[in-house]
């Protein structure tokens, strides 16, 4: 199928989605110039420095994805889709009724194989495997893998956000919000926010908004394990509270919708997400802080957002920086992990001597 | 005051009775509220009352809160002994203190006669006490051989003594009791793998501690097909501990799908994560665990072990729920072993 087909189906396809941020066509058209200018274009190939060059799709493209966020498992179909390859899709235990139902809106030419088990003759086949999931998961494929092809891991990742100075309500519903969607379980949704000021005030108002937030949309019942997780955490920093100066915890009365825990430390601790945040007092070493969470690290909110904020960020080792409120609403043209998302997809092949 | 509560919760693990718990729980609960100001914080801060009407109000502390805080129901000064968990997470270890161990080891006995286990021939896979001063697994060891140093095959640095174990092994005169975490067996089945023995009739196998955080793990019904081939014993002749550092007595299970039991001194409720109550019957949830024998730091301890509740008083253990950090006396004497097998 002809680009232009593409990106129209794909368009028409994601008007239905508008979680997955604005694809029109003219935006999709947009983002493909930017990553790789003519490249991927039919027809004559463009010049390119002294020769000229294309862009051809790695195909066939085995997408891996997790459960967590059905948008991850769109946006890397979306990419495959872009570029032109074949689309395999392993989709995890209980499958996801997002991914089913896009790809039935598009044409059946572009349609991606599903499956929940994977067969090895997609790895074995695939020019490309995109891989979301924890670092076992990654670790796995990467063996299985020949050095001939390409793997793009999207293992475990960390982002939070850093409140700098005063600030309005507006950015306190911003952090609210960035928490609440997806039940806070994509890579872009914080863990933690560092706050310089009155942390805990931060805190007390964060929690008046979830409970808005929670109160319009109810988390459905969680399951016994996850329940498990989030009771233990709840527990462990109550008990923390009564016992430790400075740890203050607000919650959901009589569920696990949310919880807002302020604690006085400055180092990172295990959260066990669905709606858990901690709120910190922004450290005197923050890089020291977030040193053992470098790697990990994929996006930092920032309130405010200004030369001095976003230069600490990038020192910190934030693969995106955006503004608090924003954090799960990266544009079409970002960088996923710090790569580009439509060139990582392509090899390029260049042609010398055409005139 | 304090010792004759001691005395009184000796006495009642000697000739325990159903309708003394209750009275002997709240007597001890409120001690503990008195004694223990990190307790009786913690107690505030859930609204507790100063007196509950029932046991099963008495407030757990999350398993989790022996790495933050000292829970002490004594003076520091009349500390004893420490037993530490095996601090796996990065967030430290957990610490138990005992003013005495006079309850810690009366309530292994007494489990053990309860149970009709048998204490003769020990071969214990785990350092002698000595060797291991903060592990309470060790210490156990240690109340049931007698301290006895030849009944333990694990030596000081953590390397397992093969060929002693397996010459005790091959005396087939009498039945044995084979003691050690799941993991030391697991050890010792990759390091000797062709080992094959026909324990004499009676003796049992009691595995303890679980795989969690190591790495490494097998179903539990592979395990016990395993040892019940290597040992030439049943698999109901394989037992398992269900103990933690922070209490002071013990759970039992035997066989495959059979639940965990105690003496009447340890009681349970299944709660429901999602709303933090008494789950209904037969619902899964997270064990909380009142240990009459836990006088010197709290008799509650709420875990994050899910299980169901059965109908002969005892629970089907779920296994340790996958979102809490993984823990285990287990891991660190794999950790140890593999060490030193480098």
């Amino acid at each position: 199928m002809r680009l232009a087909d593409r990106i129209g189906a794909v368009a028409s396809a994601a008007a239905d989605y508008p979680w997955l941020g604005d694809l029109t066509a003219e935006n999709i058209l947009r983002w493909i110039k930017l990553e790789l200018g003519d490249l991927l274009r039919e027809g004559e190939p463009p010049e390119y420095g002294r020769q000229r060059c294309l862009a051809q799709p790695l195909s066939p493209i085995l997408h891996v994805v997790s459960g967590n966020t059905p948008h991850a498992a769109l946006q890397s179909l979306i990419r495959g889709i872009i570029v032109g390859a074949k689309n395999r899709m392993k989709l995890p235990q209980g499958g996801l009724p997002e991914v089913d139902g896009f790809s039935l809106r598009l044409p059946p030419a572009l349609r991606p194989e599903l499956a929940v088990q994977l067969d090895p003759s997609w790895a074995r086949d695939a020019e490309a495997v995109v891989v979301y999931g924890s670092d076992e998961t990654v670790q796995e494929f990467s063996q299985r893998l020949l050095p001939t092809q390409r793997l793009l891991a999207h293992g475990h990742k960390i982002s939070f956000g850093l409140i700098w100075g005063s600030y309005d309500r507006m950015v306190v519903d911003g952090a609210a919000r960035d928490v609440f969607v997806f039940d806070q379980l994509g890579c872009l949704s914080p863990q933690f926010y560092y706050v310089a000021g009155d942390s805990e005030g931060f805190a007390s108002l964060l929690a008046e908004h979830l409970e808005e937030l929670c109160l319009a949309s109810p988390a459905t019942r969680r399951g016994y394990e996850i329940a498990a997780a989030l009771r233990g955490c709840r527990e462990e920093w109550k008990f923390r509270a009564a016992t430790e100066p400075g740890v203050v915890v607000w919650e959901s009365t009589g569920t696990l919708d949310w919880v807002v825990i302020h604690d006085p430390g400055s180092a990172p601790a295990a959260n066990p997400l669905h709606r858990t945040i901690f709120v910190r007092p922004m450290p005197s070493e923050l890089e020291s802080a977030v040193a053992p969470i470098r790697p990990q690290i994929s996006t930092i909110g920032l309130h405010p957002v200004n030369l001095e904020s976003v230069r600490q960020a990038i020192r910190l080792g934030a693969q995106r920086v955006c503004r608090i409120g924003q954090m799960q609403n990266p544009p079409l043209t970002w960088h996923h992990d710090g790569w580009p998302t439509l060139a990582s997809l392509v090899r390029y092949v260049d042609i010398e001597g055409m005139g | 005051m304090i010792g004759s509560l001691e005395t009184e919760i000796l006495r009642f693990l000697s000739e325990p009775s159903e309708d003394k718990f209750e009275p002997l729980a709240l007597t001890v609960f409120e001690h503990q509220r008195r004694k223990n100001p990190v307790y009786a914080s913690y107690c505030e801060f859930l609204g507790t009352p100063q007196r509950v009407a029932s046991w099963k109000d008495i407030p757990g502390v999350p398993q989790q809160a022996f790495k933050h805080a000292e829970l002490r129901s004594f003076p520091i000064e009349q500390t004893r002994a420490e037993f530490r968990t095996s601090g796996t997470t990065g967030e430290g270890y957990g610490k138990h203190f005992f003013q005495s161990l006079r309850l810690y080891e009366t309530a292994v006995q007494r489990c053990w006669d309860f149970f009709q286990l048998p204490r003769h021939n020990f071969v214990a896979l785990m350092q002698h006490p000595d060797d291991a001063p903060f592990s309470s697994l060790c210490r156990m060891g240690g109340f049931l051989t007698d301290f006895q140093r030849e009944c333990f095959f694990i030596t000081r640095n953590g390397s397992l003594e093969i060929d002693r174990l397996k010459d005790r092994l091959s005396e087939r005169e009498k039945p044995l009791t084979l003691f050690g975490t799941a993991l030391a067996f697991l050890n010792l089945m990759e390091q000797v793998p062709n080992l094959r023995v026909k324990l004499p009739p009676g003796s049992i196998a009691m595995e303890t501690g679980g795989f969690k955080g190591s790495g490494r793990e097998i179903a539990k019904r592979e395990l016990y097909d395993r040892l019940s081939g290597q040992f030439g014993i049943t698999t109901d002749s394989l037992w398992n501990e269900y103990g933690m550092t922070e209490l002071s007595s013990q759970f039992y299970s035997y066989g495959l799908n059979r639940p965990h039991r105690a003496p009447l001194w340890m009681k349970f409720l299944i709660i429901d994560p999602n709303t933090n109550e008494e789950a209904p019957s037969g619902e899964r949830g997270l064990l909380r665990i009142f240990d009459l024998a836990n006088l010197w730091s709290v008799l509650a301890i709420q875990t994050q072990d899910l299980a169901i509740a059965q109908a002969d008083g005892g629970f089907l253990l779920l296994g340790r729920d996958p979102g809490a950090l993984p823990r285990g006396c287990s891991r660190a004497m794999d950790e140890l072993l593999q060490l030193v097998r480098g």
